[in-house]
């Protein structure tokens, strides 16, 4: 069996468990039970935290001037070795009670600071939070959705098939890079075609409309400066009048009941490679598988982090960087963020590397021309792509 | 499915009307149950719906995802075209018979009793610390948009709308209550989450008195109005930021609160005095309010009672 990495170690945070167990959000749940439970552990975890949250940060400053110092080497390890202890017994406890409020609770106070401490400086360096005291709650709030978006099933109406949807979505890639929008816009524009397409009734004829109209509502919601839509009519040849896309715009935002709330799994790898301290050029890979799963219509069914997951675990066999101590520990920090199960990693992963492979062949090649560039470190073009799929194979 | 047609939600009564549109109540041919139908008409311009239309909206459903219980359950939303400037947003919320005015104007003579006040505050913090938590401000709470069930659940209403149709307010002479507004919102100062803490504050002394607190008939007024009670604050506390200057107002001292709610136990009165603090900075947030050893007491009766 090969090792995906981000699954391979005891899970410490099996969130997606508790999903299933107890629907119940955190802020739900803390405030029907009163908001003196909820400050209990806070006040028990103050004294415990405080100095908790300081130690990492010491701890990778040791592990960075292991090169220089011998004596600070031997710190280290006895350092490490004793915190490895105390972290299995964290993992024990909350092992033991995994599931239900009890067992929240525990999780709290007893996630390991050092990966507590990672996420939050993450989600500070990818701007995604203003206050770091929120950060925890958001980032379970992200794990927790995560369900919500993904799809049962990879069908798509009759009259379509995969291949349509990928030359449509190549063609959104397109028009996103014209006009300048940020990369979530488009994993949301991405995310909301999916939806749409199983929920309204759209013809041939009007799929490249329901693309832009996707594309603009992510807009809407993402981006800062809009375009005119006299001027996205235009990116169609004006093939469309400015009142079919308006009218096309009600009647996605009706289907989909306004709900435009969603957590792209690029923010999930961004904050993955964060927390596992990859190199720009590993995160450039990832980014790149990653967006190739938007062109497959069988990635649908995984939720975004799954994706993140295994476009990550990926890039790193593809690149094979010659591993350093601290990497590896911060490797295995971020693996023990559970994000699925091994089997949907490994067939994630079997899926991008399949695609990575052919994708300079290939009709719908707008992602692979956008990942060559200078910028992003010639990703798409690295020769450990072309047999990426018989890498895993060797593996498993 | 979303299909807010008219087929789906046949209108039963209208409940209230207003410059930013019309509130039914209808029944949902669908499941039988009662909804309140809103619909707010949004002006539209070449590019569609306007931007903060479609997030709002978006807030207000991620926050449905939530299933706070204190929160009213949207579930429907639609947007039809009215003319090429109007587009119209109907939201579909759960329907509850009675607001709080209702609730408390149907108490019994004696009035509420201490533990149904408290549990009823307890209800209205929880939901208020669920929308600051998630950086929404309700703005307008008032009597009318607290809503109480029949199980006796509070659950709150027309948060984060209010925003939809604030534009439109300024601009159509419509009467808004001024009783529930705290000093920096009368002063026209800035404002944050503490506005929704004061408005509460205002509630908490209602369902004691069942009758407004300070009921101002002109924005001047309702502040003199509310510094007889808490006095008129101290020149440095006052916003540097507005254009009424404080000596508009006779220098007055505060006066026991308990003179104007004269049934709240100790414990409430401390805790009504820091809801109803002038300077927002100072004044006690939901969570806050939450841990109040007013809400404490009543946990040690029941647990000596059971």
């Amino acid at each position: 069996m090969a090792k995906t990495g981000l699954c391979d170690s005891k899970p410490l945070l099996d969130l997606h468990k508790k999903v299933d167990e107890r629907r119940a959000p955190l802020r739900t749940w803390a405030n029907a039970c009163g908001p003196i439970d909820r400050r209990q552990p806070a006040e028990v975890e103050e004294p415990k935290t405080v100095p908790a949250r300081v130690e990492p940060e010491r701890r990778w400053e040791r592990r960075l001037s292991t090169q220089t110092s011998e004596s600070i080497i031997m710190g280290f390890h006895e350092d490490s070795q004793t915190c490895s202890a105390a972290d299995e017994c964290v993992e024990n406890a909350v092992l033991l009670y995994p599931h239900g409020l009890q067992g929240l609770h525990s999780l709290q106070a007893l996630v390991p600071s050092l990966l507590r401490h990672a996420v939050e400086v993450a989600l500070e360096k990818l701007d995604l939070i203003w206050d770091r005291g929120y950060a925890w709650d958001l980032f379970l709030d992200m794990m927790r959705t995560q369900t919500r978006n993904a799809f049962s099933n990879a069908d798509l109406p009759r009259n379509f098939t995969d291949a349509t949807r990928a030359v449509l979505v190549d063609w959104i890639i397109q028009v996103h890079e014209l006009v300048h929008f940020q990369e979530e816009t488009l994993y949301l524009a991405v995310h909301l075609l999916n939806r749409s397409l199983r929920q309204l009734k759209v013809t041939t004829a009007n799929l490249q409309l329901l693309g832009m109209v996707c594309l603009f509502l992510a807009a809407k919601k993402e981006e800062t400066l809009l375009p005119e839509v006299s001027g996205l009519c235009s990116l169609m040849d004006n093939a469309y009048t400015r009142n079919q896309l308006l009218r096309l715009e009600r009647k996605v935002l009706c289907a989909l009941k306004f709900d435009l709330s969603y957590c792209p799994s690029l923010h999930f790898l961004l904050l993955f490679a964060s927390v596992a301290r990859a190199s720009a050029g590993m995160v450039w890979m990832a980014r790149y598988l990653l967006e190739l799963s938007l062109l497959e219509g069988q990635c649908a069914v995984f939720p975004p982090v799954q994706l993140a997951g295994a476009a990550l675990c990926l890039a790193r066999q593809v690149l094979q960087e010659p591993p350093t101590a601290e990497g590896e520990a911060a490797w295995c920090l971020a693996s023990s963020i559970h994000v699925g199960s091994e089997t949907s990693l490994l067939k994630i992963m079997h899926i991008l590397a399949r695609t990575a492979a052919k994708a300079h062949t290939r009709e719908t090649c707008a992602t692979f021309i956008k990942f060559s560039s200078p910028e992003t470190m010639h990703v798409s073009r690295h020769p450990g792509l072309k047999n990426a799929a018989g890498l895993l194979g060797i593996c498993s | 499915m979303a299909h807010c047609t008219s087929m789906q939600y046949e209108p039963v009564a209208e409940i209230g009307g207003g410059a930013y549109g019309t509130v039914y109540k209808a029944r949902d041919t669908e499941s039988g149950k009662f909804v309140a139908l809103k619909n707010v008409r949004v002006p539209t311009d070449q590019d569609g719906l306007p931007v903060s239309t479609v997030r709002e909206v978006a807030l207000l459903k991620r926050l449905d995802q939530f299933d706070h219980p204190n929160v009213v359950r949207l579930m429907d939303v639609c947007a039809t075209k009215r003319s090429d400037q109007e587009t119209k947003v109907t939201l579909v919320f759960e329907h509850v018979d009675q607001d709080l005015k209702t609730y408390l104007d149907k108490a019994p003579a004696a009035g509420l009793s201490p533990d149904r006040v408290k549990d009823l505050m307890r209800q209205l913090l929880s939901g208020i610390t669920f929308l600051h938590s998630n950086r929404v401000m309700h703005r307008d709470l008032k009597p009318e948009n607290i809503l109480v069930t029949s199980g006796g659940q509070v659950k709150l209403a027309d948060f984060g709308l209010a925003r939809i149709y604030s534009c439109h307010m300024a601009l159509t002479p419509v009467v808004v209550t001024l009783w529930y507004r705290p000093p920096e919102v009368l002063l026209q100062s800035s404002y944050a989450t503490p506005v929704d803490i004061w408005s509460t504050g205002c509630i908490f002394a209602e369902m004691f008195r069942r009758k407004p607190l300070f009921r101002g008939d002109s924005e001047m007024d309702q502040l003199g109005k509310i510094f007889e009670v808490i006095g008129l604050p101290p020149e440095e506390e006052w916003p540097t930021d507005v254009t009424v200057s404080r000596k508009n107002f006779p220098p007055l001292s505060a006066r026991p609160i308990t003179d104007f709610v004269p049934d709240i136990n100790e414990q409430g009165a401390q805790l009504l005095l820091k809801m109803l603090t002038f300077d927002p900075l100072k004044r006690i947030s939901a969570l806050n309010a939450l841990e109040h050893p007013y809400f404490q007491e009543e946990e040690a009766l029941i647990q000596t009672n059971s």
